[in-house]
């Protein structure tokens, strides 16, 4: 019955904003049907479409799960930005230097990625273990400072001079994620971690913890948790993930190197995707695949009709309060309306 | 030398107000305890109706109340999903963060039709005053004249903020709803009022941050162009507990460290390293913070 009115919650804010969208898109004199249209052909209309749709989804599932598992564990990981560049400059950097045979050295460059990724996310880990930094600004700052970081080294030590942006150079063919049937490797091994993540927050000591921590901290404290080494391991795991990310954007992705922008919003979407999921696991696959969909669509939006791509950025942020606001709407007066329909029996049988 | 250093100074004065017009509007969602993280949201939409209204109306002010107006709509909106729909504010502030992200960079997409940043002889800056006496006062005069006025609007108002919220009937309302709505409640003050005045109140002044930005630093409206100053304004808010002559201090240190990045990029340090400066400063300002806190127990 949750179950149920989670769901029936979910599809009518959806609609709720697509209809605000299209009153806006109307505003702006484009026709929102033959949007909307040009939205499903290009982000599920053929299998050519879908498979583009579910790798454009991957780098979003990953910084998706490392935002929810962070979230659900009471830990403010906004870095998810920056622990992806940081493991997409490496990969994107050895890639081109490393010499190894192809399926090792693609298991080697995803390995090392995500390593730098929970480096990255390390570094909050140590601000806020060692000198009580809160790591919700922490990861923040440190977002903008990979930023700048990798531009720098795309510019300056690693530039590759015939490209005209600043970028690295290809790297070796032999480390392309292989495609089957135009659906990208990367995205199974997305699959997978979402099985991992899962079966480790759900079913293990750890994980265990971790949620408890999410769901009281005091509590988990009192109780026994090792609150302080979880928070550590919770951004050391959750920055591992995106650093993921970054790293199959590079191998799997499109480009193959690293260009300025790679790295798009994919951030603060994994952020907005974990929070319309309630931190549900499973919810961030089926929402990045969502918002997939709308990213990939996008494309085919701005070739079809005058609407350009970046509306897709507002219309997440639309589907987000939509979606955040009729749930706790809906929570807090169907609250409200028991507390007194319950006042109304006592009253009742009092008389 | 000297020249170099009185440079620093004049670009310390304008890079911190930015950032302090943007904290002092946090302040007051801080003393009515919302968590309040929309500011950046707020200031990228003032600066980009400050263009908007500039540029087509040709003239400063209406760019002004273009800005003032979305930022009353911002304010309006985080409230009805913080205070009305009772959404955790943190989560309404991440959405309209993002929203005014995706706004802004459609619009000017849509609007505008460039891509990136919009420059253009049709937008009309904010004019610079000139402070009698201290022109005349040559080079040391030169840091603090010839700003836009928002700026010494800014400075001001720090001091009337201050009295506002420590002597003033609705300071101590502000205050009480913040310490403890129920008990304030039971006081006579209305803590959603409260709530809704403090928030627009923030929305307004995030919003001339942004006109700051966009029409007074320089004058353009660039795709994210407050890139961060939103969550520095907020590390501010809560490493100085809302004081407004602290928030002051602090966002001169800040300006100070952005002053110095933007010299360091006429050596030949990369313009990277120079940008990094202010996040490095504000994870070093939190680190002294904290060092501070533990000696105190």
């Amino acid at each position: 019955m949750k179950i149920f009115q989670r769901i029936a919650v979910s599809i009518i804010s959806i609609i709720s904003a697509f209809i605000i969208c299209a009153v806006l898109i109307k505003i702006q004199n484009n026709s929102p049907i033959d949007t909307y249209k040009a939205l499903y052909t290009y982000g599920l209309g053929s299998w050519f479409s879908f498979s583009s749709t579910l790798n454009t989804a991957t780098p979003l599932i990953f910084t998706g799960i490392s935002a929810a598992v962070a979230f659900a564990s009471g830990v403010v990981n906004l870095g998810q930005h920056g622990q992806l560049l940081m493991g997409a400059i490496i990969t994107a950097i050895l890639g081109v230097y490393l010499n190894l045979p192809s399926s090792i050295g693609i298991s080697v460059l995803v390995i090392i990625g995500g390593l730098v990724g929970a480096l990255w996310a390390g570094i909050a880990a140590i601000l806020k273990r060692f000198y009580k930094m809160d790591e919700f600004i922490s990861t923040l700052m440190l977002n903008f400072i990979a930023e700048y970081f990798t531009v720098y080294l795309a510019t300056y030590p690693f530039l590759d001079k015939k490209a005209y942006v600043p970028a690295t150079r290809l790297i070796k063919r032999i480390y392309f994620m292989p495609d089957v049937n135009g659906l990208n490797f990367a995205f199974f091994v997305a699959v997978f971690t979402i099985l991992i993540s899962y079966w480790y927050i759900k079913k293990t000591w750890h994980g265990y913890e971790f949620r408890m921590m999410g769901y009281n901290f005091n509590f988990a404290k009192v109780g026994g948790c090792s609150v302080e080494s979880n928070t550590t391991l919770v951004l050391l795991f959750t920055g591992f993930l995106s650093g993921l990310a970054g790293s199959l954007l590079i191998l799997g992705g499109t480009q193959h190197r690293f260009m300025k922008g790679i790295g798009a919003n994919f951030g603060w979407d994994g952020v907005m995707i974990a929070i319309i999921a309630n931190n549900s696991v499973i919810e961030t696959f089926f929402y990045s695949l969502f918002f997939g969909v709308l990213k990939n669509g996008a494309i085919g939006m701005e070739f079809e009709t005058s609407v350009p791509s970046e509306f897709i950025l507002f219309m997440e942020a639309v589907i987000v309060l939509a979606v955040v606001g009729t749930r706790s709407a809906v929570e807090h007066y169907t609250q409200w309306m028991r507390s007194m329909a319950k006042l109304r029996k006592v009253v009742s049988k009092n008389d | 030398m000297t020249e170099l250093v009185l440079h620093m100074f004049r670009a310390t004065l304008s890079s911190a107000t930015p950032i302090m017009l943007a904290a002092l509007g946090g302040m007051f969602t801080y003393y009515a305890n919302i968590f309040n993280i929309a500011m950046e949201g707020m200031m990228l939409t003032g600066a980009f109706f400050a263009v908007y209204g500039s540029y087509f109306f040709g003239s400063w002010v209406i760019g002004i109340v273009f800005a003032l107006l979305s930022g009353l709509f911002m304010a309006g909106l985080f409230a009805f999903f913080a205070i009305y729909l009772r959404c955790d504010e943190f989560i309404t502030g991440i959405g309209i963060n993002m929203l005014a992200l995706g706004w802004t960079t459609y619009a000017l997409r849509s609007t505008f039709k460039v891509k990136g940043a919009l420059i253009s002889p049709k937008i009309v800056p904010l004019p610079k005053w000139n402070i009698p006496f201290l022109d005349r006062l040559g080079s040391v005069g030169n840091i603090f004249s010839g700003h836009p006025f928002l700026l010494y609007l800014a400075f001001i108002s720090v001091f009337i903020l201050e009295i506002l919220i420590f002597n003033s009937k609705f300071g101590l309302h502000l205050r009480a709803t913040g310490e403890d709505p129920e008990t304030s409640r039971s006081a006579g003050i209305n803590p959603i009022k409260v709530k809704l005045v403090a928030t627009v109140l923030c929305g307004l002044l995030s919003a001339l941050s942004g006109v700051y930005l966009s029409l007074g630093y320089v004058t353009l409206f660039s795709e994210n162009m407050s890139n961060g100053r939103g969550w520095i304004s907020l590390a501010i808010i809560i490493l100085v507990k809302g004081r407004p002559l602290a928030i002051l201090g602090l966002s001169l240190i800040f300006g100070l460290f952005e002053s110095v990045g933007l010299i360091l990029q006429h050596y030949k340090l990369a313009p990277q390293f120079a940008a990094m400066v202010p996040y490095i400063a504000t994870l070093f300002v939190l680190y002294f913070y904290g060092k501070e806190k533990r000696k105190q127990g």
